[in-house]
C-alpha cells in the first residue's frame, strides 16, 4: 500500500526575500530523484505538505505553474510564533526537506476555458493565484481563456510579492494589472484603496466571467458585495480557503467546515458551496 | 441470525484454545484490573474476565492506538513497515463488546476510502479476527438500542460469542470467522436447539436491561438546519472542555502528527527521532488554532457544536453512518455529567414548537 505520510526528500534551490518586512519567502524546490518530479503532478490552486524532519508539517500552497519544469515553488509567510513557517525560513539554499502531496481539489481549469477571468488577490495569499495567472499566460493556454483582469493589493508597496512578476504581466498586453495598498509611500505612484472598493472602480464585466478571490478572510468577506453588485453568480466565485490541517487526506478530522474537508472537498470553494457551508472558518 | 449454524465450547477449553493460538497471533482479552475492565494482551495463565460490562478504555487502541510511530528519521533509523504488528503476528481481539465492535467497522470507513488510504490501520486490520462478546451486562447509561446496536449486534466482528455459563456459544458472522471455527474444529461442538434457546432467552433479558431509549431515528435531519440554532449557547455550559469524552469513545479518531526528537542527538546536524501521530480532540482550543492567531472554533459552544454535528450530521452525510454506538462510555466519564442523551434530546426537540403552532 501507498502511504500518503511520507515525504519526498526535496532540495532548496533558491530563496527569494519577497518583501519589505523580509518574513515572505519563495522557496524553489528540486526532487532529488528525477522521477518524484514526473509524480508530483499538480494542477493550480492544490497544496502541499511542506516537512521538516524534527520540526513539523505545515500545508502550503503551490505557487508555481504546473507548467514550470523541474522545480516547485511555494511562498511562504513566517510567523514568529509559527513553529514550521519559522525554521524554514532559516534555511538556506542546498538545505533539503520534504514534501507530499499534491493534495486538495485546485480550481477547475478547464471549465474555466472560454471565460474571462477576474483574479483578486490580497497580501501574501496571492500564491495560488500566481500559479493559475502564470498557467493561463503560458503560450499553450493563453488561447484559451478571454479578458484577464488582475487585482492585487497589500498593506503598503513594500509587502506587494512577486514584484518583477507583476511588472512583467503589467507589460503584456493581453492581461490587466491593477495593483493597490492601503497606504502609499512617496515612490509610490500607482493606486492606493482597499481591494473592495478598487474592484468597484474597475468594475469587471461579470458577462462570461469568472472570478478568483484570495486573501485575508475580512477582505474576501468585503470582496462579495461589489461582486454581487457587479453582478456576478455565486457559482462563478471561487475562494481558496484555509483551516489548521494536520494530514491533508481527509483523515486527522480538523479542517472540516461542515461536512465538507477543506484539504480533500477543497481548499477551492465556490461562494455558492460556500453559501451552504456553516460560517465557521 | 436464524439460520446461522451455532457451535458449542466450554468455557474452560476457551482458555486453552486461546494457549494454543500464542503463537500465531496476538491475543487480546479483557482483563480485570483494579477494579475495572481493559483490554490486555493475553499471557498464559492469565483469566477473562468474562463478567465485565465494559472496559473504560475502548479497545479502538488496538488498532489505532493513542501513540503511533509513522517513522523515524535520522542516521540510524530503526525502518518499519506501516502497520506492522508485535513479531508480525496477526491479532485476535478477544471477547470486545458489540458496541465496540460495531465501532471498529465506523473507523474501518474512515481510514479506508476511495481517495487515501491509512495503511497504518489497513495494514494491522487487514490481519485483525475480531471475537466480539453478546452483551449480557448493559449499564445505565448505555443506549445503544437507540442507535443501530442491540446485545448481539453483529457489525463489525467475525465470530460473536455468547456467554451461557459452562458453555459459550459461537456464530461464525464473516467468512473470515467461518474459516476461524473450521480451523479451531476440535474446540468445537455443534449447539443444540437447548443452547440457542438459552441465548436467546439470556438476550431478551439483557435487551430488558437498557432502560435508556431515546427517539433520534432522524436527529441528522433535525441538525441540517440546526448549526446556527440558540439552543447550542446553552449545550457546553457545564463542559470543561476537558476532551475525555473523546478520548474515550471508540468511534472518536481524530489524530494529532507530531515530530519527537531524540534528546541525545539534538546538537547533531542531521536530526534523529520520529514522526508520531497520537489521539486529538476536536475539544481543545488548539485544535483549530491557526498560525496567525485566527481560531475558527474559539469557543466551548463551537467545539461542542462540532462534536456532536460530526457524530449525528457530518458522518451521517460523508458515510451515510451515525458515529456514536450508544456505548455511554462519554456519559459514564465526564466529570461533570453532561449527558450525550439529554443532549440529543434536546435537539430532537427542535422546531417542534414552531410545527405545532404553526409559525
Ligand atoms: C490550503 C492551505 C494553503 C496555504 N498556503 C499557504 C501559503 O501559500 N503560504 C503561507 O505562508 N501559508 C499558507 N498556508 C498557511 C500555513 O499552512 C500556516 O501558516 C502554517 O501551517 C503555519 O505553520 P507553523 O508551524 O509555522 O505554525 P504553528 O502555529 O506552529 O502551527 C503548528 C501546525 O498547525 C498547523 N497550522 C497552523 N496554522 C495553520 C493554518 N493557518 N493553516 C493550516 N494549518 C495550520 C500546521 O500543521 C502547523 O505545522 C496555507 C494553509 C492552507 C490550509
Ligand atoms: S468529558 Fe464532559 S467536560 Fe470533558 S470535554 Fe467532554 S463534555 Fe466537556
Ligand atoms: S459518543 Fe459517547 S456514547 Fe456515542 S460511541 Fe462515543 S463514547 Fe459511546
Ligand atoms: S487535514 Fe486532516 S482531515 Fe483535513
Amino acid at each position: 500500500m501507498n502511504n500518503p505520510y511520507l515525504p519526498i526528500p526535496v532540495t532548496i534551490k533558491k530563496i527569494t526575500i519577497e518583501n519589505e518586512a523580509r518574513d515572505i519567502k519563495t522557496f524553489d524546490l528540486v526532487f532529488n530523484v528525477k522521477k518524484e518530479t514526473e509524480k508530483f503532478k499538480y494542477t493550480c490552486g492544490q497544496f502541499a505538505e511542506i516537512s521538516m524532519l524534527g520540526i513539523g508539517e505545515a500545508p502550503i500552497g503551490i505557487a508555481s505553474s504546473p507548467m514550470d519544469e523541474d522545480l516547485v515553488q511555494f511562498t511562504v509567510k513566517k510567523y514568529t510564533t509559527g513553529v514550521v513557517t519559522s525554521a524554514l525560513h532559516n534555511l538556506c539554499p542546498g538545505d533539503m526537506i520534504g514534501i507530499r502531496g499534491p493534495y486538495g481539489n485546485g480550481f477547475p481549469m478547464k471549465d474555466f476555458e472560454g471565460s474571462n477571468l477576474v483574479i483578486v488577490g490580497g497580501g501574501f495569499a496571492l500564491t495560488t493565484l500566481r500559479s493559475l495567472t502564470r498557467y493561463i499566460l503560458h503560450k499553450k493556454n493563453r488561447a484559451y481563456f478571454k479578458d484577464i483582469t488582475v487585482l492585487y493589493g497589500a498593506r503598503s508597496p513594500g509587502e506587494l510579492i512577486y514584484k518583477s512578476e507583476l511588472k512583467q504581466w503589467d507589460q503584456r498586453d493581453d492581461i490587466n494589472v491593477h495593483l493597490t495598498v492601503d497606504r502609499g509611500d512617496k515612490n509610490w505612484k500607482g493606486r492606493v484603496g482597499l481591494v473592495p472598493n478598487v474592484l468597484s472602480e474597475i468594475a469587471p464585466r461579470s458577462e462570461n466571467s469568472i472570478v478568483l478571490v484570495c486573501g485575508p478572510l475580512i477582505m474576501v468577506k468585503y470582496t462579495m458585495l461589489p461582486l454581487m453588485d457587479l453582478g456576478f453568480k455565486p457559482e462563478k466565485i471561487f475562494f481558496s480557503l484555509e483551516m489548521r490541517m494536520k494530514c491533508g487526506i481527509g483523515k486527522c478530522g480538523r479542517c472540516n467546515i461542515g461536512p465538507k474537508y477543506v484539504c480533500k472537498d477543497g481548499p477551492v470553494f465556490t461562494y455558492k458551496e460556500l453559501q451552504g457551508l456553516p460560517q465557521e472558518y | 441470525m436464524e439460520n446461522k449454524k451455532f457451535k458449542i465450547i466450554k468455557k474452560k477449553e476457551i482458555l486453552k484454545l486461546l494457549e494454543s493460538l500464542k503463537k500465531e497471533y496476538s491475543i487480546f482479552v479483557p482483563i480485570e484490573d483494579n477494579g475495572d475492565a481493559r483490554f490486555s494482551e493475553f499471557k498464559s495463565g492469565q483469566d477473562i474476565f468474562w463478567d465485565y460490562r465494559n472496559t473504560k478504555i475502548s479497545p479502538k487502541e488496538i488498532l489505532f492506538p493513542q501513540a503511533e510511530t509513522l517513522f523515524c528519521f535520522g542516521p540510524g533509523a530503526e525502518v518499519k513497515a506501516e502497520g506492522s504488528t508485535p513479531g508480525g503476528k496477526d491479532y485476535l481481539i478477544f471477547g470486545i463488546r458489540p458496541c465496540d465492535a460495531q465501532a471498529i467497522s465506523l473507523l474501518d470507513k474512515v481510514f479506508g476510502g476511495e481517495d487515501f488510504e491509512d495503511p497504518y490501520y489497513l495494514e494491522r486490520r487487514k490481519k485483525t479476527t475480531v471475537i466480539s462478546l453478546a452483551c449480557s451486562k448493559p449499564q445505565i447509561d448505555c443506549f445503544c438500542t437507540s442507535l443501530k446496536g442491540k446485545p448481539e449486534n453483529e457489525e463489525g466482528a467475525d465470530i460473536i460469542l455468547f456467554d451461557l455459563g459452562e458453555d459459550v456459544l459461537a456464530g461464525a458472522v464473516t467468512k473470515k470467522g467461518e474459516k476461524f471455527i473450521e480451523k479451531q474444529n476440535k474446540w468445537f461442538k455443534d449447539a443444540g436447539q437447548s443452547d440457542v434457546d438459552k441465548k436467546d432467552k439470556l438476550m431478551d433479558l439483557s435487551l430488558n436491561k437498557i432502560k435508556s431509549q431515546i427517539d433520534i431515528q432522524n436527529i441528522k435531519e433535525k441538525l441540517d438546519n440546526a448549526f446556527n440554532d440558540l439552543l447550542w449557547n446553552e449545550i457546553h455550559q457545564k463542559c470543561l472542555g476537558c476532551g475525555i469524552c473523546t478520548y474515550f469513545c471508540p468511534t472518536c479518531h481524530c489524530f494529532d502528527i507530531t515530530d519527537e526528537i531524540n534528546p541525545k542527538a539534538a546538537d547533531s546536524k542531521t536530526p534523529e527521532g520520529k514522526r508520531v501521530r497520537c489521539w486529538d480532540s476536536c475539544m481543545y482550543p488548539l485544535f483549530t488554532l491557526h498560525a496567525s492567531g485566527h481560531n475558527p472554533r474559539p469557543t466551548y459552544k463551537e467545539r461542542m457544536r462540532q462534536r456532536i454535528m460530526h457524530k449525528f450530521n457530518y458522518c451521517p452525510e460523508n458515510f451515510k453512518e451515525i458515529f456514536c454506538v450508544g456505548c455511554g462510555r462519554c456519559i459514564r466519564n465526564c466529570p461533570v455529567n453532561l449527558d450525550l442523551r439529554e443532549v440529543l434530546v434536546s435537539l430532537m426537540s427542535l422546531g417542534s414548537l414552531c410545527k405545532d403552532k404553526k409559525i
